[in-house]
């Protein structure tokens, strides 16, 4: 589904280039939930952006499919961008002005979904994640695993075959970690390819492939076995 | 999708208190004065386009020429109409009009005592056709049609008889005559060039009943079939003028001609032009216009600067909005939609302020304007299109930069503010070289005025009282004179044809001898007690006396006719005062002789230089008593005046004018100019000040931490107000300098209309340039204290 070929990105300092990724060659089927992990630095996050098409400045080749991002026209790259993807971030990202249904809601908005397309997924969110009670708060009102429970169900709403996840539980303690994990893995087993970084090793154990990365190479790269 | 954005604009604007007041005050206020100015602007522009057909009504000017010389004047002669009418197939219809409040008042008496009225004229019986007025009661065709008929305005008719409705049919004494009220008509709307009180028909007045081609004293209006080509009209109306006046004007060397103004033209036209009512000279309808236009762009600029220096707050937004797929269309509609919003209340909360300051501003301007004309299909539109063409111009800058963020940078709040920088810090600039530029012009202004109030007009105007005289007073005048004289409430007293703030009968002169030529003079018909009564300065001869004969004497007689020359006229025949003092030259076809040279003074506004004039004995003519009164208890002094004034002449009433209040009137359009300038000047200071109160906030609230750091290390209250003031100061600066060359330019421009200019002083510019930097200055310096005060140890832990 996606492939990386010989894939650099840095950046150009006074006397050198500093590489943030350097010769990235990964393929990822469709199904697969991967993690990436490694220190801080390693370029996770980066690879993330720019498998997200966050990013577009790099050295090397990006299929999606069996087409290159980098020969799309800007219509296309952001239509496929809207159809395909959605955003896990440790921060959450909430939008502090909108409440928990807004949230959910504004991926919806710029989709262009119908009125009452929209209230039917909002509602259905709601309810697969316990929140219909919630929905009419405002971030700040809520707790940190209830907000990255909103930020899920905003990046799930407009139903993109692809999720990427950014330290999904980097500010939480363990028990909500263990919900969202057990979220994703659901997501997961409904055919959604999931891709997150993250630092913990044991919510690898989710997933389905372990990628290692270390000064912006993949050091290994690895099936995980469930037992 | 629109109402998710109307929803997170108010949410935002909500949030952000202080961003939101700013700019809601700011717009407010700036759309306040530009809806304002339209108004007024409206107003003016609506002149006589209420009659049905206005496009088809024209008034009639007159050109003369003579020697080269032209001049154009408002007044035609009363046989002009009747003879188009009869002979000019084009015609539709066509009137005439004698205002005869410029020659003097009059006297009306509904039963209970003479009442002065000052807004009296004739009209014809076809004035009603012309001008469609509504008549409360009354046909329009027969109102007018018989002598000794008389229309009343609505109010007049009220302050005569109670209510307008019984008025029709009652008899009114005009001058001791009996005039039947035919019919009441509603008062004139205040966008009509015409105003009075009373309309008599012209058939009542002496002149009325045989059209004459000469003197020119009538106001001539005509209405022309559909289709009519003016330029093919105005030359058959030569044609007419050529029969009738043809052979006259070859024999006196004269030549006259006949001009067409569209009726909706007159209040913004030719303003030299004399007219019923004073006229707008239209490059200030374009200053204020302009000066509205330029506060809107200070209220829009603060929306900009404060909006592109909050982009940095919103960063984060912008980034996760893109990451989940929004579009850089659907930000930046989100973001207009944001100004829009703001803009949409500002102009709510403006019509809700128009409503309060309307009663006052229609003072200053001098009309009276009202909500009514934004309150219609029209006007609802207007401030549509206001809102929309605002709030895009407010909303489009900032939506640019904030929707056209990377969003990975957004994100990571990496995103610098160095971008918008030289954008904001020109538009700061901007603003503050309008308001620095409107300052100056406000005291530029206020200068001239000041210097035309006080500057010497070669006569005494204090002590001066302006008496209205009317010729049935001939026979006790100089009796009452010397009764006042007497009770010692008069020093001097002086019959005269005009007041001396504004003398305006034309005359020619010729001196005689070989190189000399005829020239246009004006003429002052006194007695011999003027020179006394003004205290004009006699550079050469001796003064008139009650001895010397007067011009309605020498008539008869073809005697000599001694005259005061000014300064000015001798100047123009090449002569110096005592070579002039016995000099014969023609005045008005009748000879006359130099008796006494005086000093120039101003007999007119200072827009025109001091002319030629002659003053010569002709108390006939008379219309005002100029007394001298002395100085003390004016009202005392008045009530001897009145005391004397009833013994004579208890039928008239007592009225007086002090000089120096009616020559402060002249002014009243300058002065008008001025008070307006002062406000919005006021207006775009305080917004640009806010404006600035906004940015500095942001910039302090960036620098916080430097700030912090640097008290840390034992920086004084001075040394972190000049870290954030030396910027802005830098651009106030800049604005200042442009604002200097804007004001030689419009003191250069605008001085130009007068003849009599203030001299150049740097006051109004340092003054402008100090007040704003002041301004500015105490801005910056209380939003730095505030800074300053914040602890450091709280604010550095903080990061």
């Amino acid at each position: 589904m996606i492939e990386l070929k010989n894939l650099d990105k840095y950046i150009e300092s006074r006397f050198q280039r500093v590489f943030i990724l350097k010769g990235i060659d990964l393929t990822i089927n469709e199904g697969e939930f991967i993690t990436l992990m490694g220190p801080s630095g390693a370029g996770k996050s980066t690879l993330l952006n720019i498998l997200g098409l966050l990013d577009e400045e790099y050295d090397g080749n990006y299929l999606f499919g069996d087409r290159s991002i980098k020969s799309m026209k800007d219509r296309e790259r952001s239509a496929l961008h809207k159809s395909e993807f959605g955003y896990i971030f440790q921060a959450y990202h909430l939008i502090d002005e909108l409440t928990v249904y807004e949230n959910i809601e504004t991926p919806l908005l710029y989709r262009k979904v119908s009125s009452n397309e929209r209230k039917s997924i909002i509602a259905d969110l709601l309810d697969r994640f316990n929140m219909v009670a919630k929905k009419d708060l405002f971030p700040a009102q809520l707790s940190g695993g209830q907000q990255q429970l909103v930020g899920i169900a905003r990046a799930v709403a407009g139903k993109p075959r692809v999720l990427l996840a950014d330290e999904p539980t980097g500010n939480l303690h363990s028990g909500q970690a263990k919900e969202i994990m057990e979220i994703f893995q659901e997501l997961h087993r409904e055919g959604t390819t999931i891709i997150q970084a993250t630092h913990a090793r044991e919510n690898a154990d989710y997933g389905t492939r372990l990628i290692d990365m270390l000064d912006g190479k993949i050091e290994k790269d690895e099936a995980i076995i469930h037992v | 999708m629109w109402k998710n954005y109307l929803k997170i604009s108010f949410r935002n604007l909500r949030k952000r208190k202080l961003y939101t007041g700013i700019n809601l005050i700011g717009l407010t206020i700036a759309i306040v004065s530009f809806l304002a100015i339209c108004l007024y602007i409206q107003h003016e522009w609506s002149y006589d386009k209420m009659y049905a057909d206005y496009d088809r009504i024209y008034k009639f000017n007159q050109e003369f020429v003579s020697q080269g010389e032209s001049q154009l004047v408002a007044s035609t002669p009363s046989s002009l109409i009747p003879t188009l009418i009869e002979e000019i197939p084009e015609v539709e219809t066509g009137t005439l009009v004698f205002d005869i409040s410029i020659f003097s008042s009059v006297l009306i008496d509904a039963g209970e005592g003479n009442q002065e009225e000052k807004s009296f004229a004739y009209a014809d019986e076809n004035y009603f056709k012309v001008f469609d007025f509504e008549l409360l009661s009354g046909s329009p065709a027969h109102v007018l049609a018989e002598p000794n008929q008389i229309v009343l305005t609505r109010s007049t008719a009220e302050r005569y008889f109670g209510d307008a409705g019984s008025a029709s049919g009652k008899i009114l004494k005009v001058e001791g005559t009996d005039f039947t009220v035919s019919g009441v008509m509603e008062d004139f709307p205040s966008n009509s060039h015409m105003e009075f009180d009373f309309l008599a028909s012209f058939k009542s007045h002496r002149h009325g009943k045989n059209p004459e081609w000469s003197p020119s004293n009538y106001y001539t209006y005509v209405k022309l079939k559909a289709g009519t080509d003016v330029s093919a009209f105005e030359s058959k109306v030569e044609q007419i003028k050529e029969k009738y006046l043809g052979k006259e004007l070859a024999e006196y060397g004269y030549k006259t001609s006949f001009h067409l103004q569209p009726v909706s033209n007159i209040h913004l036209g030719d303003q030299s032009l004399s007219s019923i009512k004073p006229g707008t000279d239209i490059r200030y309808l374009y200053i204020f216009g302009i000066v509205a236009l330029l506060l809107i762009a200070i209220g829009i600029i603060n929306y900009v600067n404060l909006a592109t220096a909050e982009a940095t707050e919103r960063n984060k937004e912008v980034g996760l909005r893109k990451a989940m797929g929004a579009g850089r269309g659907q930000l930046f509609g989100q973001f207009v939609s944001e100004s829009m919003l703001l803009t949409f209340g500002a102009t709510v909360l403006s019509v809700l302020c128009l409503y309060l300051i309307l009663p006052k501003f229609s003072q200053i301007g001098g009309v009276p304007l009202s909500t009514n004309s934004l309150m219609n299909p029209i006007g609802i539109g207007f401030m549509v299109g206001l809102i929309a063409i605002v709030g895009l111009l407010a909303g489009m800058y900032p939506s640019l930069i904030l929707s056209g963020m990377e969003p990975i940078k957004a994100l990571a709040n990496k995103t610098k503010m160095g971008g918008g920088a030289w954008v904001r810090k020109s538009l700061v600039v901007f603003q503050f070289f309008v308001s620095i530029g409107l300052l100056i012009a406000t005291f530029i202004v206020k200068n001239q005025l000041d210097h035309m109030q006080n500057v010497s007009l070669g006569y005494d105007r204090e002590q001066v009282v302006a008496l209205t005289y009317h010729y049935s007073m001939r026979n006790v005048a100089e009796t009452m004179k010397s009764e006042m004289l007497r009770s010692g409430a008069a020093s001097s007293i002086s019959l005269a044809g005009d007041m001396p703030i504004h003398i305006q009968a034309g005359y020619k002169i010729f001196p005689g001898g070989d190189n000399q030529r005829e020239f246009m003079i004006t003429g002052y018909s006194t007695d011999e007690d003027i020179v006394k009564t003004l205290n004009l300065a006699i550079l050469a001869g001796t003064d008139l006396n009650e001895n010397d004969i007067s011009r309605a004497e020498a008539n008869e007689s073809k005697a000599i006719i001694p005259i005061i020359l000014n300064e000015s006229a001798i100047k123009e025949m090449g002569w110096e005062p005592e070579e002039a003092i016995g000099k014969i030259v023609n005045f008005g076809f009748s000879d006359a002789r130099i008796k006494a040279v005086v000093g120039d003074f101003y007999f007119n506004s200072m827009h025109e230089d001091i002319g030629p004039l002659g003053i010569f004995r002709d108390q006939g003519n008379a219309n005002v008593m100029l007394v001298k009164i002395p100085s003390g208890n004016p009202s005392a002094t008045l009530a001897s005046l009145e005391e004397v004034w009833k013994k004579f002449v208890p039928e008239r009433p007592f009225n007086y004018r002090f000089i120096d209040q009616e020559y402060a009137q002249l002014y009243r359009s300058e002065e008008r100019v001025g008070v307006i300038f002062t406000l919005f000047s006021g207006i775009a200071v305080l917004i640009a000040c806010m404006g600035l109160f906004g940015l500095v906030s942001y910039v302090a609230l960036r620098r916080t931490r430097e700030i912090s750091i640097r008290k840390v290390l034992g920086a004084t209250q001075k040394d972190v107000v000049s870290v954030l003031a030396s910027d802005f100061f830098k651009l106030l600066l800049v604005a200042s300098v442009l604002a200097i060359g804007f004001g030689l330019w419009f003191s250069d421009t605008w001085l130009q209309s007068f003849a009599n200019k203030v001299e150049f002083s740097p006051m109004p510019y340092i003054l402008a340039v100090m007040l704003v930097l002041l301004l500015a200055g105490l801005t910056i310096g209380y939003r730095s204290w505030k800074v300053f005060r914040l602890n450091p140890a709280k604010t550095l832990k903080s990061e």
